[in-house]
């Protein structure tokens, strides 16, 4: 049995300590918003955050993560509205999907540490999460965007 | 060899066995009774609770799923395995038969409450240095708090005549230097105050002090680094191989947080260290030994976001288009960086890799480790993790990514063998830390 | 083949038992709470919902095509009977119908439906929804707002024609009505195909919707981890399966099963090793567990010995081999009928001739969601497919054969793909998981591929060779061209019956040779297709984003080049004299009017919006072009792209600095949709191009997961600039085209810059430093 917070919420999960986060986390919590993609963290489909970090959760085996609090792309806001989602909608970045969790949560994370990122950081960042449809262009903007939209709610409020 | 200095220290003591047979006997102490172990005051018992934890006594006296201080914790000496040794107050199997004098004499002279000698497994040669008021705090915190297990004690695995128990009086008159600590008027209050608990319950000595060919801490090279467990504990000399120099706010960042901006985390052997205790020292205490271990480092007082090293470091984690160029540093881009990053300065828990200490050492253990088995979340930085990743990539691509990033990112001279260590490390498995 | 005999019967119609998607469910819950069949807790139906439940009506429907429905509230509920991959298709197909039934965007909804025999061929590729959804949906959406018009007209006694129609209300000056209460008030009004046929369409002029922007419907539950995928399908009661893979892709058996070392691995239930009767997957065992994971685990210690089968040992070396040698043989393939296709005495006159031989690599799809598919028997004795799949129709033939039993008692579910890009086209990845199902009497599997597995079971792009020759005459006039193209042909391998026949009566795959019968004028034009049966044998070749065009065009393209540079005009003004709009390359209606004119207008303006010839540029730097006309000439989309370079000398890496791309698809349905979609098309070309790229070793290919497969990323994309002719033609596929250009482009500007040519995709950085050496 292994101790988790995710998205807020005490879990316990009685799975093998050697099973990936992710696997944890899709069919025994039952959140299905984070992805299986490569299953050796080189693709960031499965990205979720980890003490706010963003972890690779297919490699992230349950066992070393006893007592971390955990996000997933279900609980980044509550009304899914975190200004990455928002900035994601309104460039309509996502084609097929499936990568979009990750490179949101990865996003979400570079702008908690960067909160002005240069072209540069956020290639070095999101070049980890490969995106098969090649949204690229407009991860790449929509990062920019968030990022503006932080800077306005900080001067604002 | 070690074959033939034991035949030496036989031959030693069959000539001098008289006088030994008097230095080597230790009496029995009377037993107590549970009765004994009452009415300590809540001071004490929360005093030698921090200090039990800052000299992390479960850690070795806890077996892996087993009971806090049940003992049978499996440790590797290099000379066979030994078995910690139960640390409740089980009255059987336990300490609870130990009355406070057999426990301080435990402590200082590494004798159990029945007179046999204790393996240096137990490092007695550090805790001799403690006051007998420490020592009883974590004796009425023990009796007081933890749980009594009974448990069947594991016999030690040590080839003869390693296993003799009478040998290891030998070995304290040859190697231990007993005594409580004695302050340096040279030195500051608060030095010494770090000295006392570095030398004394924190036994920093333990690990990164090397051993001589008997296991005794050789003291001509106090905290020269050493190998544990295929880690390694980095020297706490000048000769620390850091490319940001070590100073007292970096040594407190990394015993309260368990990371060190500059330099990398606790991981390893020396996960639980700080996380299963040493961190429970008052913040005078944490101060303290970090103003000692930065006068051992030689270390200076300059915040080491302006330095020129570090600087250099993040020019150095610029995304680069050509990062395909060399296998390694493909692989971190596609792997690593996307944690790994920072902008013009480093963040606290984003260890940029150019300066860290893994990759500016001369043993490239630490790193691969890392690679091979991440940093579970009670290790480094609280709460946070670090993938293994010994299940996605090859030894071959472990091993190019740490030569990319000690050729490229620290510009240090390459690592011999890095595949074999890989290899080596892969089949020895993750460890219990 | 016992594939054709069930496609013909399908093709003859036997009745599919009528499955409405709501009495199906009702009937679902109540036996899953009475007997405990499993019961279906997701799907993906419509993309908006959080839970995949498509809308219901509320009250009666007005149904006046089997296309969609209005309920009572004015809703109107879409069939998309395309699957969801990123191209935002529903929206786009929605959208086409809403503007000619004159209702509010606000007021569309859309359902992603189950196969069913009424919708007939279901399938998702060739970038063909839009170009074929325009006219069906058009002439569904004008259906309605006639009828509506009607009933109105007649509820105030007034001519129809003196009614207009617009956001859901019929008004005729005076009088107005909502659709709603149209449909209140009872309309059963339908259309035979005949009268849908003569209604009239709107103006392009009058078109509301098309062309506008607007958020398609699918990205919000893409943004907050709501969309389902065929990897998130939950049934009660499934378990898990972890397929093991045998040596070859065809042929190989199983000779024994040793499960000992998993027996006391927790959640670990057994190991079964597949009975084909469709010959898919043969020799595959799946190992079933409780969770994933067990099964996983289990997997690893489950050994299994295979007979393999012949292609063992075949590596890409010997299918690049086999390739020349067909090429080689002047009577192997198929010459398609271009307008002249004898060139004998073209190249007989020559004063000159040009010969090149272009080569390609394998490529995967990898798309981001591995295979995966649910199957399980329902209550109603129904077998139900859970997966993402581009072609439905293709595969329920092979699925009935596996688990034997008629197309009718098969139904697939819909849902999300996490990308096609051709791969769900082949629907193989299914069958397993229905012969696992089968195994256990119906109790539903989901078998989940581990990456290296979903990669070593690819239906991947072929390797290819092409040979062009070109010839001259005294003046340097173009007065012929050969084309021979060799490779795995994915046509020929899954779907035979859709191959046309050349001149000399020998069936090709069109999509392993579309792109080699361009639009330029060049004489005699030869064009020979030829299957590469080592290919067909090794794997199952794949059609993937572009297919052919993806490498015909790069040999096309170079050739071009390379063909002016022999005569020494510039390759613009070269292309330019060549595609001219008469005869064969004139062009027909509705799809290609204008015909090679209008690819010459989409060349001039990406020269123009790169600067091309005239830009200053620092030494090793140079732009070049490309231009082909997308997928097919059936439905060419004319398509030119340009790419600035940079070449370092020292490592051979090219640096891709910028690329322009100019498209005329005709008309813009979904302008933003289109712009990602080319957007996304081209940065596959560039990947193909320059980074991505495996070999066949020892009958699979090498690279199984990220490690060593190295596909474009957010760092190597390039800034773009991407342009659409203003144009008011049918619409045409853009899914692909962007693909197409980009490889020759690259290979020319890398030509421009530091002078060498390269011949191979991809073009890695020691391919370029071992041309400089030459």
């Amino acid at each position: 049995m292994v101790n988790l917070k995710i998205n807020g919420r005490e879990v316990s999960v009685d799975a093998d300590p050697d099973t990936p986060l992710l696997w944890a986390i899709r069919d025994e919590v039952g959140l299905t918003g984070t992805k299986f993609g490569c299953g050796i963290g080189m693709c960031g489909a499965c990205t979720v955050h980890v003490g706010g970090r963003a972890t690779r959760s297919c490699i992230t085996a349950l066992g070393d993560i006893e007592g971390a609090e955990i996000t997933t792309i279900e609980g980044l806001d509550a009304n899914d509205s975190h200004p990455v989602q928002e900035a994601w909608r309104s460039l309509r970045v996502p084609q097929c999907g499936y990568c979009q969790s990750g490179q949101i949560m990865q996003a979400a994370a570079l702008l908690t540490d960067i909160p002005d990122p240069s072209d540069d950081d956020i290639d070095a960042v999101m070049t980890g999460n490969l995106c098969r449809c090649m949204t690229y262009p407009r991860i790449r903007q929509a990062v920019r965007k968030a990022a503006s939209a932080n800077r306005g709610q900080t001067q604002n409020g | 060899m070690i074959k033939k200095i034991c035949l030496g220290i036989l031959a030693i003591a069959a000539i001098g066995a008289v006088g030994f047979g008097v230095y080597a006997y230790k009496p029995a102490m009377q037993p107590v009774t549970a009765a004994d172990h009452a009415n300590f005051p809540p001071e004490q018992v929360e005093k030698g609770r921090v200090l039990a934890g800052a000299g992390y006594c479960a850690t070795c006296h806890t077996a892996k799923g087993g009971e806090p201080y049940a003992g049978n914790y499996a440790m590797e000496t290099g000379f066979g395995t030994i078995y910690a040794t139960n640390l409740t107050p089980d009255m059987e199997t336990g300490i609870g038969s130990y009355s406070q004098a057999a426990f301080r004499r435990a402590m200082h002279e590494g004798v159990g409450r029945d007179g046999r000698h204790l393996f240096p497994a137990f490092p007695y040669d550090h805790f001799t240095k403690m006051s007998d008021e420490d020592i009883d705090a974590i004796y009425a915190y023990i009796m007081t708090e933890v749980e009594p297990v009974r448990t069947v004690q594991k016999e030690n695995e040590l080839p003869f005549p390693l296993n003799l128990r009478i040998l290891q009086a030998g070995w304290k008159m040859l190697f231990v230097d007993f005594g409580e600590y004695e302050a340096d008027p040279e030195k500051s209050d608060e030095w010494n105050r770090g000295a006392y608990l570095a030398e004394g319950i924190t036994h920093c000595g333990a690990c990164h002090t090397p051993r001589n060919i008997l296991g005794a801490e050789k003291s001509s090279e106090e905290y020269a680094g050493a190998e544990i467990d295929r880690w390694q504990a980095p020297a706490l000399t000048a000769a620390n191989a850091s490319a940001v120099p070590w100073n007292a706010a970096e040594f407190r960042e990394y015993l309260v947080k368990g990371s060190s901006t500059y330099h990398g985390i606790a991981a390893g052997p020396m996960g639980p260290v700080v996380h299963a205790g040493v961190r429970e020292l008052p913040d005078s205490d944490l101060t303290a030994i970090s103003v000692y271990l930065a006068d051992k480092v030689g270390g200076d007082d300059l915040d080491p976001a302006d330095s020129d090293v570090v600087r250099a470091s993040l020019e150095r984690n610029a995304p680069d288009r050509r990062y395909r160029q060399v296998e390694g540093e493909r692989l971190y881009t596609t792997a690593c960086a996307a944690c790994h990053y920072n902008a013009k300065q480093i963040l606290e828990g984003r260890p940029d890799l150019g300066i860290n200490s893994s990759v500016n050492q001369d043993d490239p253990s630490n790193l691969i480790q890392v690679i091979l088995y991440g940093v579970n979340s009670h290790q480094g930085t609280e709460g946070v993790v670090m993938p293994g990743f010994a299940q996605a990539l090859t030894d071959d691509q472990i091993a190019s990514v740490a030569a990319y990033l000690r050729a490229d990112r620290a510009e240090k001279a390459p690592w011999e063998n890095l595949r074999e260590d890989v290899t080596q490390l892969r089949a020895r498995g993750p460890g219990s830390h | 083949m016992a594939k054709n005999k069930i496609l013909s019967r399908l093709g003859a119609g036997s009745p599919a038992t009528a499955l409405s998607r709501r009495g199906f469910l009702i009937s679902m819950t109540a036996a899953g709470v009475a007997f405990g069949f499993p019961r279906t807790s997701h799907a993906a139906m419509d993309p908006e919902a959080a839970d995949g439940v498509p809308i219901e009506a509320v009250g009666k429907t007005f149904e006046p095509t089997m296309w969609y429905w209005i309920d009572t509230e004015g809703r109107v509920n879409v069939n998309i009977i395309r699957a969801e991959m990123g191209q935002h298709v529903g929206t786009a197909i929605a959208r086409i119908l809403a503007d000619e039934l004159e209702v509010s965007w606000d007021d569309v909804r859309i359902t992603h439906v189950d196969t069913a025999e009424k919708w007939g061929t279901m399938v998702t590729g060739g970038s063909w929804s839009v170009w074929q959804s325009w006219p069906v949906y058009r002439q569904a959406g004008a259906a309605g707002r006639t009828a509506l018009i009607e009933a109105a007209a007649e509820q105030w006694g007034v001519d129809p024609a003196t009614c207009t129609a617009r956001d859901g209300m019929v008004t005729d000056g005076t009088n107005s009505i909502t659709y709603a209460e149209l449909v209140k008030s009872g309309i059963t009004r339908s259309f035979t195909e005949d009268e849908l046929a003569a209604l009239p369409l709107k103006a392009h002029s009058d078109l509301r919707l098309v062309g506008k922007d607007v958020t398609a419907l699918d990205i919000t539950n893409k943004t907050n981890g709501k969309t389902i995928y065929g990897l998130d399908a939950k049934i009660d009661g499934m378990v898990y399966g972890i397929p093991m893979l045998p040596p070859t892709r065809l042929g190989s058996s199983v000779a024994s099963v040793d499960d000992s070392g998993a027996k006391d691995i927790k959640g670990y239930l057994q190991t079964l090793t597949l009975d084909d009767p469709s010959g898919t997957v043969p020799g595959w065992v799946v190992v079933l567990g409780e969770t994933l994971f067990a099964a996983k685990q289990a997997a690893d210690q489950i050994t299994v010995e295979w007979n393999a089968g012949e292609t063992a040992g075949v590596s890409e070396a010997d299918i690049q081999a086999r390739s020349r040698e067909l090429i080689a043989d002047a009577s192997s393939g198929a010459i398609l009928p271009t307008e002249t296709p004898d060139t004998t005495r073209a190249f007989q006159d020559a004063v000159d001739t040009i010969e090149a031989e272009y080569t390609t690599s394998t490529v995967l799809h990898f798309q981001m969601e591995p295979l995966n598919a649910t199957v399980f028997r329902n209550a109603d004795g129904i077998w139900e497919t859970h997966a993402g799949n581009q072609w439905q129709s293709l595969i329920l033939p092979t699925l009935s054969a596996a688990l034997e039993v008629e197309p009718d008692k098969i139904v697939m579910r819909s849902y999300m793909l996490g990308g096609g890009f051709g791969r769900r086209l082949n629907g193989d990845y299914i069958v397993p998981a229905a012969l696992a199902s089968k195994q256990l009497d119906g109790k539903p599997v989901k078998l989940v591929f581990m990456r290296e597995h979903d990669v070593q079971f690819d239906s991947v792009r072929s390797p290819s060779v092409q040979k062009l020759r070109m010839a001259f005459d005294a003046d340097k006039q173009v007065i012929g061209m050969d084309h021979d193209a060799a490779a795995g042909w994915p046509t020929g391998v899954m779907a035979p019956s859709f191959m046309p026949k050349g001149v000399n009566d020998q069936p090709y795959d069109v999509f392993a040779i579309d792109g080699a019968d361009h639009w330029y004028s060049v004489g005699a034009h030869k064009v020979r297709a030829i299957e590469n049966e080592l290919a067909n044998q090794t794997f199952r070749p794949g059609w993937l984003r572009s297919v052919g065009p993806g490498w015909t065009n790069f040999a096309v393209e170079s050739f071009m080049d390379e063909a002016a540079a022999k005569i020494g005009v510039d390759p613009l003004e070269f292309r330019l004299q060549h595609l001219i709009a008469e005869g064969y390359n004139a062009g027909t209606a509705p799809d290609s009017v204008g015909g090679a004119s209008r690819q010459a207008k989409v060349l001039e303006r990406v020269a123009k919006m790169s600067g091309y010839g005239t830009a200053d540029l620092p030494a090793d730097t140079a732009i070049g072009i490309a231009t082909t006309f997308g997928q097919s000439r059936q439905m060419p989309t004319w398509t030119a792209g340009a790419v600035q370079v940079h070449v370092d000398r020292e490592t051979g890496t090219v640096e891709v600095q910028k690329m322009w791309l100019a498209f005329d698809c005709g008309t813009v349905v979904d302008p933003d949709s289109a712009r990602a979609q080319c957007e996304g098309a081209a940065l596959w070309g560039l990947s193909m191009a320059l980074y991505e790229g495996t070999e066949f070793e020892n009958g699979n290919v090498r690279d199984l997961n990220l490690g060593g497969y190295t596909p474009l990323r957010m760092i190597d994309t390039p800034e773009m600039e991407i342009e659409f002719i203003d144009s008011t033609e049918v619409p045409v596929g853009l899914g692909e085209p962007g693909t197409t250009v980009v490889a020759p482009a690259i290979a020319n500007a890398i030509q421009a810059a530091v002078g060498v040519r390269l011949r191979h995709l991809p073009m890695r950085p020691d391919d370029v430093l071992a041309a400089l050496k030459v």
